[in-house]
């Protein structure tokens, strides 16, 4: 069967850089996508937006339009609405798309799954009404679906970001109540100088910190003991800040703390992972260019370790520089010179990002939950109690746990609850996080019907040229 | 609450909520066409069959797995609003049980 020279699976900004970069030199290259439109997560619905006007999101996500419409000007095989669920180290790629089974193969792969945010297991998370902050950034990007009368609870650029667009929009807020330790400003403060080279960042958070104290809206600082008030829905939020137990009425409760690579394809490829002490998450081992310890599966963006869209589009250059070289298009020297510039503007945004990731570290007791009640495994309803005592009869990794207790079993195949499950082991067990490990992942990554299973095809890069024909690519 | 941002007058998608007609704008992903609707309950918990709702509105948690069209276990937040469809709230437990008389 007829490969593609490079198959990219995520047409967010990290897959999108690639392509346009590989585009460039006639490779044939099939991109495939979950959404209906290419941008990701970060620029969903960038060059469509539902809302009236999108430039209250700011420019950082405006600018995504352009990236967009330069990707699907290109001489792609653009994938839209395409899900793959088996990513063969042979090259072989299966995907679901319009309810039918597909399969291609290709000679270099490169991942951009992107990121997900860390799950927040506190009392109560798992109630109606209780939603990420990325949540609210989706409905508001996608379906211009917003709040009234929330609360945005946690800590990082995400959720201030989310907040002073409710705020800019005059969508009513209930509270923010910020989870950043105390701790945090004192161990981020060396880090500061070398972060200040970035100074336009640091403008940037800082003036939306400002917007929120500006707009009057309730904050409160230094908050702990964050618990969700409710029985068969969200009725508000109880924690303690100041000295005092605060409850705030609010029928949706937004969380928020960090993002976390989207592990699932990296790990069910069984490629080499390890543990970032820094973002306390695992993330896949690769090379400067993003190749991991299988030679010709390369990951890019925040899929591979956090490191935001900008770093993402740089990374995805530079993955497809390699895959160029490694393809014979291009000689190494060539490869070395292209990526100097990326490979240099990648390592000028290190202190910036080193810094936010200390200042904004979650708090241990809102990363791991406190309370034996709490679920940590929201799809097979197990609690850290249910979990404890799968450990006490002798289950001590995430696989032996999984089997006695069904924790990870579920649809959602470990997404929310691994880096939880692996953390409450670790700390039980007193070894660190690389000698606990993690689940292994296997595919099929998505629910499957028999129906979509019978109904089965290949795509080739001849078959595909319709899709580049729409796109109005030059030959 | 949760409230559509669109001007009036867009184009708008009939579909039926566990039984019920619901209107709203086309375009729309299926978790934030119920929310609009006030129903934001997508399923029941397989054990304890308590209510769950969307969580990441992303297609990672899989909470806002529905019925829709007949078929069980779709991730509301990735698929769109069409005229017509039929959604309704997954109540699959742990202990439901199929019977003779039902397949």
């Amino acid at each position: 069967m007829q490969s593609f020279d490079c198959a990219i699976v995520g047409a967010g900004p990290a897959g999108m850089s690639a392509a346009l970069t590989l585009a460039e030199r006639g490779l044939r290259i099939a991109v495939l996508d979950r959404g209906q439109r290419a941008g990701g997560q970060i620029y969903r619905s960038a060059s469509q937006s539902p809302l009236p006007d999108a430039s209250v999101l700011g420019p950082d996500y405006t600018k995504g339009a352009d990236l967009i419409a330069r990707f699907e000007k290109a001489d792609v095989t653009h994938l839209s609405g395409a899900d793959a669920w088996h990513l063969g180290d042979d090259g072989r790629i299966l995907f679901s798309q319009d309810h039918s089974t597909h399969e291609l193969h290709c000679r270099e792969m490169l991942l951009c799954p992107g990121a997900m945010e860390r799950p927040m297991p506190i009392p109560g998370w798992t109630l109606p009404g209780v939603m990420t902050a990325g949540a609210t950034q989706v409905m508001l990007k996608s379906d211009a679906t917003v709040a009234d009368g929330a609360v945005f609870a946690g800590s990082g650029p995400l959720l201030y970001l989310i907040v002073a667009q409710y705020l800019r929009l005059g969508v009513p807020i209930a509270a923010v109540v910020d989870t950043t330790p105390k701790d945090n400003y004192l161990a981020s403060a060396p880090l500061l100088p070398r972060a200040l080279k970035q100074a336009r960042q640091l403008a940037k958070g800082l003036g939306l910190l400002n917007e929120i104290r500006r707009s009057g809206v309730p904050v409160f600082r230094f908050a702990s003991k964050l618990q969700v008030l409710g029985r068969e829905t969200a009725e508000g939020l109880r924690f303690d800040a100041g000295g005092k137990t605060h409850d705030i009425a609010a029928e949706t409760v937004f969380l928020h703390h960090g993002v976390q690579p989207n592990l699932n394809m990296t790990r069910a490829m069984e490629l080499d992972h390890m543990w970032n002490a820094q973002q306390l998450c695992w993330q896949v081992v690769t090379d400067p260019f993003g190749q991991s310890s299988v030679p010709h599966v390369s990951v890019a963006g925040d899929g591979g370790g956090i490191i935001g869209a900008d770093g993402a589009c740089l990374a995805g250059q530079l993955a497809a520089l390699n895959s160029l070289y490694r393809l014979n298009r291009i000689t190494l020297a060539q490869r070395d010179t292209e990526a100097a510039s990326p490979l240099a503007e990648l390592a000028s945004m290190a202190p910036f990002r080193a810094f936010v990731d200390r200042l904004y570290r979650p708090a241990e007791a809102l990363r791991l939950p406190q309370e034996d009640d709490t679920l940590v495994c929201r799809c097979e309803e197990q609690t850290r109690r249910d979990l404890r005592r799968g450990f006490d009869l002798g289950a001590r990794d995430p696989n032996a746990l999984k089997s006695l207790t069904r924790c990870g079993m579920g649809p959602c195949q470990g997404r929310q609850c691994g880096h939880i499950v692996a953390g409450l082991l670790s700390d039980w067990r007193g070894d660190s996080a690389e000698d606990t490990g993690y689940y292994r992942l296997r595919s099929p990554q998505r629910l499957l019907t028999l129906e979509e299973l019978s109904r089965f095809d290949h795509v080739t890069p001849t078959q595909a040229l319709p899709t580049r024909q729409q796109n109005e690519a030059p030959e | 609450m949760f409230r559509s941002l669109r001007p009036d007058g867009a184009d708008d998608v009939t579909l039926t909520l566990n039984g019920q007609q619901i209107t709203v704008p086309a375009g729309q992903s299926v978790w934030s066409a119920i929310a609009l609707a006030g129903q934001p309950i997508t399923r029941r918990a397989a054990l304890s069959g308590a209510p769950r709702s969307a969580y990441c509105a992303m297609g990672v948690c899989f909470e806002c797995m529905m019925e829709i069209n007949g078929v069980p276990n779709q991730q509301a937040c990735l698929r769109q609003v069409e005229p017509g469809m039929t959604i309704n709230t997954q109540t699959i437990l742990e202990d439901s049980r199929i019977t003779d008389a039902e397949l």
